[in-house]
């Protein structure tokens, strides 16, 4: 990482925090699911912090719903992966739009739902992407820490094996080291899904046509980083022979999910929803198209897309995780409620039933009906030109810009043909580095000129 | 060889006793597949980033571990970045395995039997560089400890179990590319491999040490996330297994000494089936000795050579029973004196032999090795790959040379007895019984044989591509891969423990015989008689009915006459 590029981040971070002294208005109950108040968890404490973060900070007791502050008590350690997942979620959204007039900017003061700005408060395409890639960052880094071993509440993937015989009429701790000394303990990457599903979505009833677009959203972020996992194997039989092979699954690196959000944020679809289907009908869920986000069967379907019903689950339990299979859920589809029998769900849970099954249509309705990992938009986005601090936009003065691009980074678009300065630095990097082992690194300090451009 | 029990059972007795070994068969395999649980599982380590000291970098039992009191506090990825010299050679990537799981800690428990690692890099270099083509055969250079620790010692008792400087090669793929940074992915390289899974806990220290001089590790930009897989074998896969062997040793123990007393009963020498018979009886018997309990109580690191090898003894054992089956059964007494395996079958077996041999090289020059260093593998370095792929090659050759040998037997054997069913009707009672005892016994095994291997095959293909359970119904699952090793293992001491039945001699005359010799010489002598006669038999003209008589239509005879 070159320092000019620090340097930038750091002029962005003081020019944001000035303008950020907007009142906060008492807009809570009205603008529900306009922005989620657990980003702020991302500047409640650096997550390397010595001290380990409680959960009985103050800070995060203000930033986390009821529900979110039980999950981050019951799982200890799970605070951390999310500070981690939040900065992760910042900085990977910084990364891929770094090059345009909306750059991610975050507030460094504020809290909560404001930590993106009022952009959260409209719902666009950048709105799509922020709730997308904060998703799928708690997903990632679930997962993630789950492996580290920083998590000790992370479940086993209990789908491959058959219960101890012994295990099942013990209760308690004693059935779970049995369980593991029997089968194992193979990783479980749905309960960072889950967890996400839980943690994320909380508050997200799906209600109003801007919840079901921060749901749809979620569940698209949460889709690319399972849609990026792929399969490794080991054989190691006789002689090392394939007799016996070993198989798991293994997360990517979260840029390469950012990548591909970053590419759907640019073909996302404008969506409204469908007016015959009222907030609180069932919806109609035709037995073959549940789950399925392969691009055969969601062709077929004419209008729009319709999700697997999920049901919500307990974190902890040991249900075997359909999640993971993307292409079918063959045990789901035989419990799905059929049209013949509605309402078998509707009662299961009051408000919180069926959060993920619903419809959304394009906008234009030539236009083909968003899949699973499609972004999801409600109206277009500002031109982010000039600054607005009513809607939260801060413009691109100060920006810098590529003299030599034709493209969105480049000074023409980027300033909004409002012209641009060059000026030259001097930036010092370390350069030419000998090392010796052990214990001894040299390295030179070059100085490189740079030119940069910046617009007015 | 005279007559076998399988000649004089009767069509009732041998449909039992075939349905019974059917029944085992299907109880082993459901064992597996209802009971067992995968054979092996795995335990996935991120490794968490430690900064130390340089002082005691050269020091190997000083070891950073990462959960427990006392651990380093992992720095990360942003510190390192931050820091002016991006913390080169002070870094220590630590997994600590098992991770804990559902609120506890977990820890290995020696049902688990051994322990195997792999490591997953990926790197990243500044776009910057000139660097664009995914390397390949990247060298890199990693200073690996590994420490354990028992339940119940103090968080901070690690012990130091090996310590290596190993040299891996790394085969990459671009997985992004920006504009600041490429990432690469690589193929996943073997770490360790520890034949005894004996202490509760594991620690993995890795370091990798940059040094100009030594051009060491300096081609790679910035290590990015390690990942550790441990694959464990299944306590409840032991379990099972155990218990299956358990069961089965004392069976095959018993049957081969019900055998061998049989054939000392005889008044003469064993024959060369019988011998290797009992050699077959005593591989399988090697095999399924429980070994693994010792390992419950004692540090046994050589368990999987050890396991290996003893498959090899049976397998080859196996083959070369086959060969010899067959070149005994070619209805041609060529030499008067009795065949042994100096004699006759020292040319037939030397395929087998040579891949046997180059097979336990290869596994003595892996395995073996990594009884005194568990890093070492043979396949990290480009000459030792080759010469491993010399080792099974060789063996991949002796095998197809084993088995075009052992068809053109099979075919030979066949077309003696088309030759000999011509001439069958003309010949004496005796003579005739004798090689339809000899034509009906090669049959059954054929038969057998085809079945089992056909079903081995069956089965490691279904166990490779069904990739774990499959379900039955709602409430029933068949664990596949599960239960095609148990019921391919099942199936093999059940057939070894049916030709030890079915091929022991029997003690019954055969039904013409009754009236002229009781003795279980008569045996001898008609097949000695039969030997004088066959010049004299093979000039006969085939024009008497021949085809007809099929061996089942002589087996039906023979039943009648019971």
């Amino acid at each position: 990482m070159d320092i000019s590029y620090i340097f930038v981040i750091c002029l962005m971070a003081l020019f944001s925090s000035d303008s950020s002294i907007v009142p906060v208005e008492g807009k809570q109950k009205s603008g529900r699911g306009r922005g989620s108040m657990w980003w702020g968890i991302a500047k409640v404490g650096e997550p390397n912090n010595i001290t380990p973060i409680m959960y009985m900070d103050p800070a995060i007791h203000s930033t986390l719903r009821r529900k979110q502050r039980r999950l981050v008590r019951d799982n200890p350690g799970v605070l951390g992966a999310l500070v981690k997942g939040a900065n992760l979620a910042i900085s990977e959204c910084q990364h891929q739009f770094r090059n345009r007039r909306w750059n991610c900017s975050t507030k460094t003061i504020s809290r909560g739902k404001n930590l993106f700005g009022k952009i959260v408060d409209r719902g666009c395409r950048e709105t799509s992407f922020i709730y997308a890639i904060t998703s799928a960052a708690v997903t990632h880094s679930i997962a993630r820490a789950c492996s580290e071993g920083t998590i000790e509440s992370c479940t086993c993937d209990y789908s491959h094996q058959s219960r101890s015989p012994q295990a099942n009429h013990q209760a308690g701790s004693v059935a779970g080291v049995r369980d593991w000394e029997w089968g194992g303990c193979s990783d479980n990457i749905g309960f960072g899904f889950k967890f996400s599903r839980e943690f994320v979505d909380t508050g997200e009833r799906g209600r109003n046509l801007r919840e079901k677009m921060n749901l749809h959203n979620n569940e698209a972020g949460r889709a690319h980083v399972q849609a990026e996992m792929r399969q490794e194997c080991k054989c190691h039989g006789m002689s090392g022979s394939c007799t016996v092979k070993t198989c798991w699954m293994r997360l990517a690196n979260f840029r390469v999910v950012g990548d591909n959000l970053k590419a759907r944020f640019d073909g996302a679809t404008r969506v409204q929803v469908n007016n015959h289907r009222s907030q609180n009908s069932i919806p109609v869920i035709s037995p073959n198209a549940v789950g399925s986000n392969t691009a055969g069967p969601n062709a077929l379907m004419p209008q729009s897309v319709v999700y697997g019903e999920e049901e919500e689950r307990m974190l902890n339990d040991h249900m075997p995780d359909s999640l993971l299979l993307e292409n079918s859920h063959p045990s789901k589809s035989n419990s799905l409620p059929q049209a013949g029998q509605p309402n078998r769900n509707g009662h299961r849970r009051g408000r919180k039933h069926n959060r993920y099954s619903f419809q959304l249509n394009p906008h234009n309705p030539e236009h083909k009906p968003p899949g699973s990992k499609d972004l999801v938009y409600l109206e277009p986005s500002p031109s982010f030109c000039e600054k607005n601090l009513r809607h939260g936009i801060l413009g691109t003065h100060g920006r810098q810009c590529n003299e030599t691009s034709l493209g969105v980074d480049g000074c023409g678009l980027m300033c909004c043909g409002r012209g641009y300065r060059r000026d030259e630095v001097v930036v010092v990097e370390r350069c030419a580095c000998t090392f010796h082992w052990c214990c001894e690194v040299k390295c030179k300090l070059c100085r490189t000129k740079k030119v940069i451009y910046t617009c007015l | 060889m005279s007559g076998t029990i399988l000649e004089n059972l009767s069509g009732r007795k041998l449909s039992i006793l075939v349905a019974s070994l059917l029944l085992c068969q299907v109880f082993c395999f459901l064992l597996g597949g209802l009971y067992a649980p995968l054979p092996a599982g795995h335990v996935t380590v991120l490794g968490s980033l430690c900064r130390e000291d340089h002082t005691r970098q050269n020091d190997t039992s000083f070891l950073l571990y990462s959960r427990g009191a006392g651990a380093c506090i992992p720095v990360s990825r942003e510190e390192v970045e931050r820091d002016p010299m991006k913390m080169a050679n002070e870094l220590v990537h630590v997994f600590q395995m098992p991770l804990p799981r559902d609120l506890r800690d977990l820890d290995y428990s020696r049902w688990q039997q051994n322990l195997i690692g792999v490591l997953q890099v990926e790197f990243g270099y500044d776009s910057t560089s000139e660097l664009r083509e995914p390397p390949k055969e990247l060298q890199l250079t990693i200073d690996m400890r590994l420490a354990y620790r028992n339940k119940g010692d103090p968080d901070q008792a690690w012990k130091l179990y090996a310590h290596g400087v190993e040299q891996r090669y790394l085969d990459c793929v671009t997985a992004h590319v920006g504009p600041t940074e490429t990432l690469y992915s690589c193929d996943m390289i073997p770490l360790f491999e520890l034949g005894a899974l004996h202490h509760s806990f594991y620690l993995l220290n890795l370091r990798f040490p940059l040094d100009t001089p030594r051009q060491m590790n300096l081609q790679f930009g910035h290590m990015h996330d390690l990942t550790l897989t441990a694959i464990h074998q299944n306590g409840g896969f032991t379990q099972i297994w155990l218990m299956l062997k358990t069961v089965l040793f004392p069976f095959v123990v018993g049957i081969m000494i019900w055998f061998w007393r049989r054939v000392h009963l005889l008044q003469r020498s064993p024959a060369l089936l019988e011998y290797m018979l009992i050699y077959l009886g005593g591989a399988l018997t090697f095999l399924n000795l429980p070994l693994e309990y010792l390992s419950l109580v004692v540090e046994m690191p050589y368990m999987l050579l050890l396991s290996d090898i003893r498959q090899g003894i049976f397998y080859a054992m196996l083959l070369s029973f086959w060969l010899v089956f067959a070149g005994e059964h070619m209805l041609i007494q060529d030499a008067p004196n009795k065949s042994t395996i100096r004699s006759r079958y020292w040319k037939h077996l030397s395929a087998v032999v040579v891949g046997c041999i180059s097979l336990f090289v290869f596994d003595i020059c892996e395995r073996g090795v990594q009884l005194r260093n568990p890093f070492y593998s043979i396949w990290t370095t480009p000459l030792g790959a080759k010469v491993a792929m010399t080792f099974i090659i060789l063996a991949g050759v002796s095998a197809a040379i084993y088995f075009l040998f052992l068809c053109y037997m099979i075919w030979k054997v066949f077309r003696n007895i088309g030759d000999k069913r011509t001439s069958l009707p003309s010949m004496s009672q005796a003579r005739r019984l004798h090689y339809e005892g000899l034509i009906y016994r090669f049959k059954f095994l054929m038969l057998a044989t085809l079945l089992c291997a056909a079903l081995t095959v069956a089965g490691f293909i279904m166990g490779q591509m069904a990739e774990g359970q499959w379900q039955w119904n709602d409430n029933v699952e068949i664990q596949l891969t599960s239960a095609f090793l148990t019921g391919v293992y099942g199936m093999w001491n059940i057939y070894i423990f049916a030709l030890l039945i079915l091929y022991a001699p029997s003690h019954k005359q055969w039904p013409t015989m009754h009236h002229s010799d009781e003795t279980t010489q008569s045996n001898e002598n008609i097949v000695a008689s039969a030997a004088s006669e066959e010049i004299e038999f093979s000039h006969l003209p085939s024009d008497s009915n021949p085809s007809e008589i099929s061996s089942l239509t002589s087996f039906t005879r023979k039943v009648a006459f019971d």
